[in-house]
């Protein structure tokens, strides 16, 4: 009861808050603030305590005016009617109570079960002992009430009435006979004494008064009216009147009729009053009556009151008994009425103050539950119960800081992680790391790219199972499994890793983590292709040797050439007919051999010449048309040096020339490339030539030359394709295509790639040679677009003047 | 007509009262006959209150337990366009009792002016003794002679004055609600 008025305190000084925020406040607010203040004083536990403490006053004043306390007996009514009202009250104000913890407990709100469970063994705890003792007072009340009743005291008291009764009549008797006595007297006196009147009757009255002892004696006429009395001077009556009997009483003596009685006269006690007729003796004369009034002998008085007194108390009592009973029944049933529904009451007050604190708890766990954790309860007793709310304040403050604590070094591992992912995803080295059973933990993308492989679908697996699902990857794993089999905390190792049409070369460098907590750590794998670099190593190698050779060779051949000529013009006049043949072959061939060597020696040199690009914004297109024109128009093509595409039958001795079909597929949103136009040209050239040779025995030579714009790795390139239909690469060429003196054909020095390749990554570009499914060959150049180029020089501007070139 | 309007709704639950108590309806007190009149500075009363007792108010006054009468008299001044005013009122407290030793009942009357006690031998002589108004004198002043006055006259039975154990039976029983409405009478001059 207690939280929940705290409770509703709570909410009305919230909701006061917000009424002074909001100004005036709404209506509704208002209402919702005066419904607050109404079950606050309603449900709380002052009304009730104050209520129950008034009716617990008010019983004990109504227990005092049933037991005919002077003070209460006239608020008996009004105190009984307060305390039935009272108890209304109460009651009402139980059952609202009640009322609002069925409404919560259906609510199911929380601890409202506990506080009915505690709430109703409060009540049966209470109930059935009150109910007991109410049972066996009501039976014990009844049972004393009828004791005080005896029939030997009633017939007693009877009897003592009838006694009196008796003894009175005996004296009224005696006083009947004196009166009639005296109205004898009368009667002769009037007859006697005729004149006179009033006044003579009057001294015998007084006379007969003396005589008979009579306190007063009066005679009236047969209308009431007085005709003389005589009192005794001691009986104080206050008035000089004499008592005059009523009409009844006149009435009955008119009759002829004694009247004697005996008269309760108030607090002067009792007397016995006799009235007789007093008859005239002379004829015509009216009657009259005398009364005489005898006050008790003190002693009859005294005992006769007492008799009366005890008896109308016995017979009110006796009379009353039914109505006493009902008035205590009434009076017990009230206060065990009071006492359950204040036991009631305590039992809703007490259960709900003791849920209260289990009900937060309660809450509290929930709230905990769900993952609040800055959840604090108020502490509200020093019991175990307050110890019981301390704990768990004190267990939410340290899961709470834990918690942060964790989220905070989780944020941390986090940024870390996200900082090795980037670092890891930007390297161009691949990473691979591997727990101490060999499962692959983690990759970047460069590891993913250089094996050639989808690694995401190998995490969390065996390198073994790296090993079955690519097989072309096994010189990698094996090499792997090796270096840790041995144990070796570091290794290197160069391995050769076949691909589609080549095989690339990769650098692993292997590491042992460090262990941790015992076990033992896993291993980072680091590698890099090299391919590209060996191949470079190779090429300056070549280059060299081209250099040197055709350093080396060129200068010798022209002495020998010319030598041969003199030899040539100065012998062949004077040698003999028959040998002139032969020398003139001899010179003849030793002239041509030198003019190839020379060639052969230009090549070398041409290949070995360093790089000097004269680069400047080209559109590839046109120059892929001038070129391929060229080879359209033979003139041109004689004037440029080269070989039309169709002279290659001549070459090969075929009889029909075969023309070859040129096929151009240009983007015409290609970006602008910066390079040298010459040398762009020269591998034009070459890949045209190489093309038009490999298609000398091809029925329908076609010759497809593309170019398109690609982005790779946020660079966009532009992407030249070369790719005819002939028989393609021979296999074993493959992997070493761009090396000087590979060849397939009869006459050629193998150099044609090789210097398309240097050309091109002189450009920033790269070279790609395939041999296609549907067969053929293809070369694929990617060479990077001219950013600065383009800024400088718009497209429309540049193409005249590439054209002019 | 005037008195009858102003009396109507306690006449309607005296009629009421009546219903519910149809079973007892002879038992009831019942003001049959009043004659007021002024006269020298006073209000006169003459008339009898019938008081008709229940078998159980007759049965517990035999047992001696004294029964208190409240006559209340109210004196109202006519006005033409207000409801009436009242201009005096008197309550009159009788009671009677039963004498064991004598077998009489005493009635005393505490009537302004005069206390009056008497004995007597039967309960309706008693009870007559009690409900009569023998020119009982109600002094008043301020008196307009112009104005015409009614008077509202009313007997009950006191639950109150009963002793404290017969009070709530008294005040659950029908039989005891003994009360004989307003009756109002017109004051001759």
């Amino acid at each position: 009861m207690e939280s929940g008025a705290l409770k509703e305190v709570r909410q009305a000084r919230r909701g006061h808050g917000a009424g002074d925020a909001s100004g005036a406040g709404t209506p509704r607010e208002r209402t919702e603030g005066w419904n607050r203040y109404v079950t606050r004083y309603v449900t709380g536990v002052t009304p009730l305590a104050v209520l129950s403490v008034l009716l617990i006053a008010a019983f004990i004043m109504m227990n005092a005016a049933a037991q005919n306390s002077a003070l209460f007996g006239r608020l008996y009514s009004v105190l009984l009617l307060v305390n039935i009202l009272g108890i209304v009250l109460l009651l009402a104000l139980i059952l609202l109570n009640l009322f609002h913890l069925l409404e919560q407990y259906r609510a199911r709100v929380t601890g409202t079960r506990l506080t009915v469970r505690l709430l109703v063994m409060f009540v049966v705890l209470a109930v059935v002992p009150v109910s007991v003792v109410f049972f066996f007072s009501i039976q014990a009340l009844n049972r004393g009430i009828d004791n005080w009743f005896d029939v030997r005291i009633e017939r007693a008291l009877d009897d003592a009435l009838l006694l009196g009764r008796t003894a009175l009549d005996a004296l009224k008797q005696d006083l009947v006979k004196n009166t009639q006595t005296m109205a004898g007297e009368i009667e002769t006196i009037s007859v006697t004494r005729k004149i006179g009147g009033p006044r003579s009757e009057l001294t015998l009255l007084n006379a007969l008064r003396e005589q008979y002892a009579i306190t007063e004696l009066t005679l009236f006429t047969q209308d009431g009216k007085i005709v003389a009395s005589s009192s005794d001077a001691s009986l104080d009556t206050g008035t000089l009147l004499p008592d005059r009997p009523n009409d009844a009483i006149l009435a009955q003596v008119r009759q002829g009729l004694v009247y004697a009685n005996l008269d309760a006269i108030g607090k002067s006690g009792l007397q016995l009053r006799v009235v007789v007729p007093v008859h005239p003796r002379e004829v015509g004369a009216p009657n009259r009556a005398l009364q005489a009034l005898q006050a008790l002998p003190p002693r009859y008085a005294k005992l006769g009151e007492s008799v009366q007194s005890a008896f109308a108390d016995y017979e009110k009592l006796v009379y009353l008994r039914g109505p006493l009973k009902f008035g205590f029944t009434l009076t017990l049933s009230l206060i065990a009425l009071l006492t359950l529904l204040i036991a009631v009451w305590a039992a809703i007050f007490s259960a709900r103050r003791l849920a209260a604190p289990i009900r937060e708890l309660a809450e509290g766990t929930r709230a905990v539950a769900q993952g609040d954790y800055q959840k604090q309860l108020p502490v509200t007793s020093h019991d175990e119960i307050g110890i019981l709310v301390e704990s768990f304040n004190d267990m939410t403050r340290r899961i709470h800081r834990a918690q942060s604590q964790s989220k905070r070094s989780q944020q941390e591992a986090e940024i870390q992680r996200a900082y090795l992912e980037t670092v890891l995803g930007h390297l161009s080295s691949g990473v691979l790391t591997f727990n101490q059973r060999l499962m692959l933990r983690t990759h970047n993308p460069a590891a993913s790219h250089i094996l050639g492989v989808e690694l995401k679908a190998g995490e969390r697996k065996p390198l073994a199972w790296l090993a079955e699902r690519y097989p072309l990857l096994q010189p990698f794993t094996e090499s792997i499994a090796q270096a840790t089999a041995a144990g070796d905390s570091e290794w290197r190792t160069q391995i050769e890793l076949p691909a589609n049409n080549h095989s690339r070369t990769l650098m692993v460098r292997g590491t042992l983590l460090p262990s941790w907590r015992g076990k033992r750590g896993g291993y980072v794998v680091v590698f890099d292709d090299i391919t590209t670099l060996i191949q470079a190593q190779r090429n300056a190698a070549w280059g060299e040797v081209a250099r040197r050779m055709a350093h080396e060779i060129k200068n010798p051949l022209t002495p020998i050439q010319l030598s041969a000529e003199r030899i040539r013009h100065k012998y062949l006049r004077q040698v003999e007919e028959e040998e002139r043949s032969a020398l003139d072959r001899a010179t003849r061939t030793i002239i041509e051999q030198v003019e190839a060597l020379k060639s052969m020696v230009n090549d070398f040199s041409e290949y070995a010449r360093s790089a000097q690009l004269r680069s400047r914004p080209v559109d590839l297109n046109d120059l892929i048309r001038d070129v391929v024109e060229l080879y359209k128009n033979e003139r041109g093509l004689a004037a440029a040096g080269v070989v039309p595409l169709h002279g290659a039958a001549d070459k090969t001795g075929r009889k029909a020339p075969r023309p070859v079909a040129t096929k151009l597929e240009l983007d015409a949103d290609l970006p602008v490339v910066s390079a040298d136009p010459g040398r762009l040209r020269q591998v034009l050239h070459n890949l045209l030539l190489n093309a038009r040779d490999a298609l000398a025995g091809t029925p329908k030579p076609v010759i497809r030359v593309s170019t398109r714009a690609v982005a790779e790795n946020l660079h966009r390139l532009v992407e030249l394709k070369v790719q005819d239909n002939g028989p393609g690469f021979p296999e074993p060429m493959l992997g070493r295509l761009y090396e000087p003196y590979v060849t397939s054909k009869e006459k050629g020095t193998g150099l044609g790639l090789a210097i398309v390749k240097r050309i091109v990554e002189e450009h920033g570009g790269t070279t790609h040679a395939e041999n296609l499914k549907e067969g053929g060959a293809c070369v694929t150049i990617r060479l990077p677009v001219g950013e600065a180029a383009l800024v400088e020089a718009p497209l429309h501007k540049l193409v005249p003047a590439e054209k002019n070139a | 007509m005037r008195a009858c309007a102003k009396t109507n709704w306690r006449r309607l639950a005296a009629l009421l009262l009546g219903l519910a108590v149809l079973g007892r309806a002879a038992a009831d007190f019942k003001v049959t006959d009043v004659q007021p009149k002024f006269a020298d500075q006073a209000l006169v009363l003459s008339g009898n209150i019938d008081l008709g007792l229940s078998s159980q108010v007759e049965e517990a006054l035999s047992k001696g337990i004294p029964l208190e009468v409240v006559i209340e008299v109210r004196l109202y001044q006519y006005r033409r366009f207000l409801w009436d005013k009242q201009v005096a009122a008197w309550t009159l407290h009788r009671s009677i009792q039963y004498h064991a030793l004598s077998g009489q009942y005493l009635v005393s009357a505490g009537d302004p002016g005069s206390e009056t006690r008497e004995s007597l031998l039967t309960q309706q002589e008693a009870l007559k003794s009690l409900g009569s108004l023998n020119d009982l004198r109600l002094t008043f002043t301020n008196i307009a002679p112009v104005d015409s006055y009614s008077v509202d006259v009313r007997a009950s039975l006191d639950i109150e004055a009963l002793p404290t154990p017969l009070r709530p039976v008294a005040y659950t029983s029908f039989a005891w609600h003994l009360n004989s409405g307003w009756t109002t009478w017109k004051v001759a001059r």
